[in-house]
């Protein structure tokens, strides 16, 4: 096997142009990082603006009408495509897949490498679609027809002119991030397949590598649709084509289906990988084996089969056949169960365990917690009835960030507090982290509980002021609305503990700790940071991955590449 | 460089890297067609006459030669396949069905070329109708992939003699032809559903 790691590096072919799964992790997770930011900022404006409406924003100034709707649309875009896809699936795919089954890289390293260009390129288009005549697009992320067609208006528009509009670099900047997602989700499923370590059977691959490959899978199945409907959005706008022009026998509702078809599935493409986590997370801090390893793996392929049968409850109020809806309220339905039963396992794998709270299982503990709210109005309004109700209200806007910002944030830091020692060779102040977590989870509800009842009073996501609606606009929503906004700010301030932590962690020296939690599964063989190549050797596996309180075993856990009796206490 | 790995990967696989991947990115070529045509159906039902009045009609008889065109290509390649494959020797061996392939490939684009520029003087163009706007979109994002077919069957044609081993040759023939099978499998629906039906 030949690794071309072991020669001397110039800086940029070591840290920019690399084709090390590791380094293209770090880029995508520091990207996701950084748009993070971005997102936040947008968030702060607008979230300021609904507090205090009309007032001057620091570090902003005042915010239009027209502003507020582009910043609430990129928002969610970058939150979703820009900070979830390559934090989550990106990233932790690129740092764990390889060293986890066991391998030196990926399988297309080059293709690797690849896809993280593209996706800085497509963040590239989306940030400068906010300076082109006109600001970025405003017609919410979900970018329907008409608002987002421009070519109702003008039946054969200028081709460049209309190009370079914020709403053609939107769509064109969605497309390559696809792209730039496909070809990871390609490398991690093929990788998976074809380069596992001798011994590492389906049946003992880490679950968080299970998860990230199924939601590869989903996202391969899905993006298909959603790329056409995007050729054909963007052609409506550059070319004057019409497909979402009633006037014209176009069919509106027609991106609905195709956006939706691929964007319901997205949200458990981000779920996955992050409940992947927690499958790492609990058994290493519980001292126990995962709690039904193979049936959280069938839960976890009956979702992916479900999760394409869903899409059409975002439609409800659109217009949609009722007997649709109800078919669709049900498979809505149906599909907590599976994730109902991996909590379950989760919460089993605790039981009784001996519990380390330490800072990643806190954010893991935290993450559930937090799910259980975002999961259980996701019950109500997966119900046509309630949701014609709730539809477009704060309440959905709480639903949605109770699942998302666990998933996305919670999970990420589980991750990064549960990781970071091996993939830097240096560790995280504890009781910063602690802090850290606190405070998010504190400021977290702070910021998205209230909303429900501002929801439920019938407020509207896609005003910009409120003041002028004194009859949904009343106390104590007011007050609502300015706790969110503190919270907010406070919940963005939160996370400069976590940079000064990162930060001062890599001004010490390193200390290169191979495994500092006693964990079982094979990254932790490796030196920290693991080295390009990652192995001295390739480790053979005797075992599942979560062997702790082995009866019998020399040791507290077995990792998966130590040969000894009884050499495995489940039956794989 | 060798850096003594005691145990190599598991050298039994069903399949190359390059297989699978290639498996992957066709699902989602065919997903995407999928969203394509499902697409143009639903609009096309919606519609009350298809085509609609005063658009110009579709040359099915030409194009039904180019399907021909189209279908021989992939024929000659699979012949290409088995005679490279079948001669047991590295080097000298002739590409020539391959660039058959290609040259049909090229053909084929540019009898759809000259379609689309009579069309176009017909008056049947992006925006003249919805009907032209599915043609233009269905038929030219199909177009768009025969064209990257085409550089893949020229990359494979420009790197196979580079080749050493006869296993590496056969299977960079494998995954460049999956790509080339899926374009030409794709073309019977869409002429069958946009210049038949």
């Amino acid at each position: 096997m030949e690794i071309s790691a072991t020669h001397p590096q110039s800086f940029w072919s070591k840290y920019v142009f690399s084709t090390d799964h590791k380094v293209i992790g770090a880029q995508y997770t520091l990207m996701g990082c950084i748009m993070a930011g971005v997102g936040g900022y947008l968030a702060y404006v607008f979230r300021y603006n609904l507090a205090f409406p009309n007032a001057y924003i620091p570090l902003f100034g005042s915010l239009s009408a027209q502003q507020y709707n582009s910043f609430v649309t990129i928002h969610g875009m970058i939150m979703v495509f820009w900070v979830g896809m390559p934090v989550l699936l990106s990233g932790l795919g690129n740092f764990l897949i390889p060293l986890m089954i066991g391998t030196d890289d990926m399988a297309f390293p080059t293709l690797n490498m690849l896809s993280f260009w593209i996706f800085l390129f497509s963040a590239i288009v989306l940030l400068s679609s906010f300076f082109v005549p006109g600001g970025a697009f405003g017609g919410g992320w979900t970018m329907y027809p008409p608002l987002s067609a421009g070519g109702y208006l003008n039946h054969n528009p200028e081709f460049f002119k209309a190009l370079f509009s914020g709403t053609s670099m939107l769509i064109l900047a969605v497309a390559l991030e696809l792209v730039s997602m496909l070809m990871g989700g390609i490398n991690f499923l093929v990788t998976t397949i074809n380069k596992r370590a001798k011994g590492m059977t389906i049946m003992r691959i880490p679950i968080v590598v299970w998860f990230i490959d199924i939601a590869a899978v989903i996202f391969m199945f899905s993006v298909g649709p959603l790329v056409a409907g995007a050729f054909m959005l963007l052609f409506d706008n550059v070319l004057g084509t019409g497909f979402f022009d009633p006037a014209r026998g176009g069919d509106p509702m027609l991106w609905e289906h195709l956006f939706w078809f691929f964007g319901h599935p997205e949200v458990y493409v981000l779920l996955l990988p992050s409940l992947g986590v927690l499958g790492e997370v609990f058994p290493v801090f519980s001292r126990k084996p995962l709690f039904g390893y193979k049936p959280i793996i069938y839960l976890a392929l009956i979702s992916a089969f479900l999760s394409v049968l869903v899409w059409a409850h975002h439609q409800f109020v659109a217009g949609i056949d009722p007997r649709m809806a109800t078919f669709f309220s049900i498979g809505t339905i149906l599909i907590s169960i599976p994730f109902a039963g991996m909590f379950l396992s989760f919460m089993a794998t605790m039981w009784n365990g001996t519990i380390r709270l330490t800072v990643p299982m806190l954010w893991a503990v935290g993450f559930v917690g937090l799910f259980l709210i975002g999961g259980l109005t996701g019950l109500y309004l997966g119900s046509n009835t309630f949701d014609i109700y709730a539809h477009d209200t704060y309440f959905v806007i709480a639903h949605f960030h109770y699942t998302l910002f666990p998933d996305i944030f919670f999970g990420f830091f589980a991750a990064v507090y549960f990781w970071f020692p091996k993939f830097t060779g240096r560790s995280l102040n504890k009781t910063l982290g602690k802090l850290h977590f606190w405070l998010t989870f504190l400021f977290f509800n702070g910021t998205f509980f209230l909303l429900f009842f501002n929801g439920l009073a019938g407020q509207h996501r896609r005003i910009n002021d409120y003041s002028y609606f004194s009859l949904v606009m009343k106390e104590p929503y007011i007050t609502f609305e300015k706790i969110c906004t503190i919270s907010a700010i406070a919940l963005i301030l939160s996370q400069f503990i976590f940079i000064y932590n990162v930060v001062v962690s890599f001004a010490k020296a390193k200390q290169g700790v191979k495994n500092p939690w006693e964990s079982a599964t094979l990254e932790w063989l490796a030196e920290s940071p693991p080295p390009h190549g990652n192995f001295k050797e390739y480790p053979v596996v005797y075992r599942g991955p979560y062997e702790y309180s082995l009866p019998g075993a020399s040791q507290d856990y077995l990792p998966q590449n130590i040969q000894e009796e009884p050499v495995t206490n489940t039956k794989n | 460089m060798q850096t003594g790995f005691t145990v190599p990967l598991p050298e039994k696989r069903i399949a190359s890297n390059g297989v699978f991947g290639m498996i992957f990115v066709l699902a989602t070529e065919a997903m995407f067609f999928a969203g394509l045509i499902s697409a143009y159906m639903v609009n096309r039902a919606n519609v009350m006459m298809w085509p609609p009045a005063g658009q110009p009609r579709l040359p099915v008889e030409a194009t039904a030669l180019n399907t021909i065109v189209l279908l021989a290509s992939a024929y000659t390649l699979y012949r290409f396949r088995q005679k490279y494959m079948a001669d047991g020797s590295v080097q000298g061996k002739s590409t020539s069905m391959l660039i058959t392939s290609i040259a049909l490939g090229v053909i084929f684009l540019a009898v759809q070329g000259s379609e689309w520029l009579r069309l176009i003087s017909f008056g049947l163009t992006t925006h003249s109708s919805i009907y032209g706007a599915f043609f233009y979109t269905l038929i030219g994002l199909h177009g768009v992939h025969v064209l990257a077919g085409i550089l893949i069957l020229l990359y494979l044609w420009y790197t196979i003699k580079g080749l050493k081993s006869h296993e590496d040759a056969g299977n960079r023939i494998a995954v460049c032809s999956m790509y080339w099978y899926f374009v030409v499998a794709v073309w019977p629906v869409l002429y069958y559903l946009v210049y038949l039906s």
